[in-house]
């Protein structure tokens, strides 16, 4: 529906000989939040410098807001707003200076800048900070401050890298709601992140990269459902792993195991099988710490294409747990 | 949503943030207590230094000027605008591994202009540790060099230390590092001292003279000087200024040829 | 004596990370040549015909005559940057890890010095090579140069030991760096650059009191005429001034520091 804000064809970039993104083709609809997952390393800070002209493809293209990166990449600037990783913010500025500063970047006239500077101050609840030095916000402070720097001239595309990492759940959930705020009025919002929950929750589309490829790629809820079955999440004694895998193998498949006491089982009649798992352990001879029926998430999609799990999963998908 | 445009003309946007970026460089001085101080002071120490050093070559033939102070002082606030100038590249430097250049760079204000904005705060910058120096060598002994020869000392200084400054820039641009620190001072202390610095082209040795005749800022200094060993001529100041003006182009282009490659 | 052995090797243990330290970094390293290299020849071409001044001590060149200046502008240098290094490792919280350790404090700031004195060494070795290969003679031969050598590398410790002394004191490496132009100032006043007969008053007077000008001297005699008992003498009594001063003040910032934590 509509344009795409975000249209990538082919996007390579190699660092002499490492290829960091190797050609990956993405779309993203205007209005539409986009997921970008992956572990660290995979290429998603590499894809996202490309798209927001910091970065120089070495192959294929991209347009951002009807834009090619390339050739019209002042063009792309007028019409993103950035968040980075490394929040870039001066220490010996206060936060309204910076929103200014970026207000004057972006080609806002004096007084529109000023005003649009209080009111996103006090959208991201930083009225009272605005005139302190950012050197002494916390970690929270100073991503709500990048996020409302980028949004001083209403851009139509936003770019967020990794905007909750190493946050509190508090600040996340804080980032979140602003993020939906966003999208309601329609920003197109292309966010990279390595937080499973994060990508679920706000996502409308998600896009899993590893090692510079894109693995998979549609709404969340598809992506999980593709996989169809839940698993059962064992947690053992140490020793009675191999048993353990010997006896649930004949009811499931085995999935990679995340440590040294965990087992886990696909099962395909979800809560119904979870009798016979703990039937055959029993018979096994096997001492079960906890068990849970944990349905599908975004890592099992991750484990599916890769054969391994996402770093930085701390939440797994939802789960109906089981102590024994 | 409409496509984004720039609100405002062109023109205007670019001054403005050349404005705010110069701004931002004042904080460096005026909010970090003692960080202006080394920058201030240290070619009023190589004044006081060097003049009681080597004060008594005057007494030597073929050196024309009575004083020292003179001859010396406006060599000091050169020196003080190529320490100010290599000082913002190292700043631009600390700016680009903390990730604040990227800021600058993914907003829609064109090159040049993110380079004007530091090549400009150290060119005004430079004329605060220059009029400290003149106020301590006034009083010493060097002569006043009359309003024109203050003017044309001035220019020299805001210019070289522009020069400087996109000297400073280019190396940060292209090391990406604060390493490049004493690469950035110590060319263009070269760049000053390796003139009529000290002594006048007869009193060098052979082949620092050979080496002052080749370097434009020779030419920049003698301008400077001017005023303070005897008067200012059009003659004596027109070299300098191309000097200034060639040195500006060919550094300033490198550096904007840098700042549009970061991306590369 | 067990607590004396122990001491020595943790001071070779910290002496030789110190000296790693400082030679892992060229670019940190290399300022400490070369802007008194630039110096040096900057100075030997602008002012060289001072040698022509009514007074002049006798000498073959005035880069002959500089030679001592250019080293104790490196080991000023040297000094300075064994004071950052410390500061930056108080920032870092690895000194607090040495405070922990059941080891004598002085072994921290000794094994400090060894990566000054180390580079101290380099820097005397560095300009005798310009010297010579710019035709500069070496007076007293071989026996003076070793003397230089040894009298710029005791120098650059008792430098360094005042610049940790203030990195103790302050704990930042900024406010140390900051006070190289300090440390300029006092060559500057000194007889490291020019006879002090032909100084400007009141450089001169100041020149004469100045123990780093005894220092320059006791350098500068093997170089510029051979050996000299008495002048090798001063200086070495001038560095031993400089390291109780040192001693002092570390003493004393170090007990500041372990009071306040």
């Amino acid at each position: 529906m509509g344009t795409a804000a975000i249209a990538v064809e082919r996007l390579e970039r190699s660092f002499d000989e490492v290829r960091a993104v190797q050609g990956i083709d993405l779309e993203v609809d205007e209005g539409e939040i986009y997921g970008f997952l992956g572990p660290n390393g995979a290429g998603k800070t590499t894809t996202v410098r490309m798209l927001t002209t910091l970065l120089l493809p070495t192959g294929g293209r991209a347009t951002v807001a009807g834009h090619d990166v390339i050739g019209e990449a002042r063009a792309v600037r007028a019409s993103i707003g950035v968040a980075l990783q490394e929040a870039a913010l001066d220490p010996l500025m206060t936060g309204r200076e910076l929103i200014r500063l970026q207000a004057t970047l972006q080609g806002l006239p004096g007084r529109e800048g000023r005003r649009r500077a209080d009111a996103l101050l006090e959208r991201v609840d930083l009225a009272d900070a605005a005139d302190r030095r950012v050197g002494g916000y916390s970690g929270g402070m100073k991503r709500r401050l990048d996020l409302a720097a980028a949004l001083v001239h209403e851009p139509r595309v936003l770019f967020l890298d990794e905007p909750t990492t190493g946050l509190d759940p508090v600040s996340r959930k804080t980032i979140w709601e602003e993020v939906r705020a966003l999208n309601d009025v329609g920003t197109t919002v292309f966010l990279t992140t390595q937080y499973l929950e994060e990508a679920d929750q706000l996502a409308d589309n998600v896009g899993i990269i590893d090692r510079g490829l894109i693995v998979a790629e549609g709404p969340p809820a598809k992506l999980k459902a593709e996989l169809g079955h839940p698993h059962v999440r064992l947690q053992l004694e140490e020793g009675s792993i191999a048993t353990a895998e010997e006896a649930c193998a004949r009811i499931g498949r085995l999935l990679p195991p995340v440590d040294g006491r965990t087992v886990l089982v696909e099962v395909e009649n979800g809560a119904a099988d979870i009798p016979r798992v703990v039937r055959a352990l029993d018979e096994a001879g096997v001492a079960v710490g906890s068990l849970e029926l944990v349905h599908p998430s975004l890592d099992d999609v991750f484990v599916a294409k890769t054969g391994e799990h996402l770093e930085g999963d701390e939440e797994g998908g939802e789960r109906g747990a089981l102590t024994a | 949503m409409e496509a984004a445009t720039l609100p405002i003309p062109t023109w205007r946007a670019n001054l403005a943030t050349i404005g705010a970026l110069m701004a931002r460089a004042r904080n460096e001085i005026l909010r970090v207590p003692g960080a202006a101080i080394p920058g201030v002071l240290a070619p009023t120490i190589f004044f006081l230094g060097l003049n009681g050093v080597f004060g008594a070559l005057t007494e030597l033939r073929g050196f024309e000027v009575g004083s020292y102070e003179s001859f010396l002082v406006p060599v000091s606030m050169l020196q003080g605008a190529g320490f100010t100038g290599a000082a913002a590249g190292v700043n631009l430097a600390r700016d680009i591994e903390q990730g604040w250049l990227d800021r600058l760079l993914v907003s829609p204000a064109p090159r040049w202009v993110l380079l004007a904005g530091t090549v400009l705060a150290a060119s005004t910058r430079a004329l605060i540790p220059a009029t400290f120096v003149l106020a301590i060598a006034l009083p010493l002994g060097a002569g006043w060099p009359g309003i024109d020869g203050l003017l044309v000392t001035y220019l020299m200084v805001a210019a070289m230390a522009a020069v400087a400054a996109c000297w400073g820039s280019m190396l940060a641009l292209r090391f990406k590092s604060q390493s490049a620190a004493p690469l950035m001072q110590s060319g263009m202390m070269a760049l000053v001292l390796f003139t009529t610095a000290y002594a006048p082209l007869a009193l060098l040795q052979p082949w620092l003279a050979d080496v002052a005749e080749v370097n434009p800022v020779t030419e920049v200094v003698e301008a400077a000087r001017q005023g303070f060993v005897g008067g200012v001529t059009w003659a004596g100041t027109w070299p300098g200024l191309v000097a200034l003006v060639a040195l500006l182009a060919v550094l300033g282009s490198l550096a904007l040829r840098e700042m549009r490659r970061t991306n590369v | 004596m067990s607590g004396l052995a122990t001491n020595l090797r943790v001071v070779r243990a910290l002496g030789l990370r110190s000296i790693r330290q400082t030679f892992r970094r060229p670019q940190l390293m290399a300022p400490i040549l070369v802007f008194p290299t630039l110096l040096l020849a900057i100075q030997t071409g602008g002012a060289g015909s001072a040698v022509d001044l009514p007074g002049f001590p006798p000498v073959q060149s005035f880069l002959q005559f500089m030679l001592a200046g250019a080293m104790m502008q490196a080991l000023m240098l040297a000094g300075n940057s064994g004071g950052i290094a410390l500061a930056v490792d108080l920032e870092m919280g690895f000194v607090d890890r040495l405070f922990a350790a059941p080891i004598a404090r002085y072994t921290i700031v000794l094994g400090r010095l060894a990566g000054t004195a180390a580079l101290g060494l380099l820097s005397a070795l560095w300009f005798f090579a310009i010297g010579i290969a710019f035709g500069a003679e070496i007076e007293g031969g071989i026996a003076g140069a070793a003397i230089a050598v040894l009298l710029v590398t005791a120098t650059a410790m008792a430098v360094g030991g005042i610049g940790s002394a203030i990195a103790l004191r302050t704990g930042t490496a900024s406010v140390v760096q900051g006070l190289f132009p300090l440390v300029l100032v006092v060559l500057f006043l000194s007889s490291a650059f020019f006879p002090v007969d032909l100084m400007i008053e009141p450089a001169r007077t100041i020149a004469e009191y100045n123990p780093f000008s005894f220092i320059a001297e006791g350098v500068r005699e093997p170089i510029v005429a051979g050996i000299d008992a008495r002048d090798t003498a001063e200086a070495l009594l001038a560095i031993a001034a400089i390291v109780a001063l040192g001693m002092g003040l570390s003493a004393r910032a170090l007990r500041h520091r372990l009071r306040v934590g």
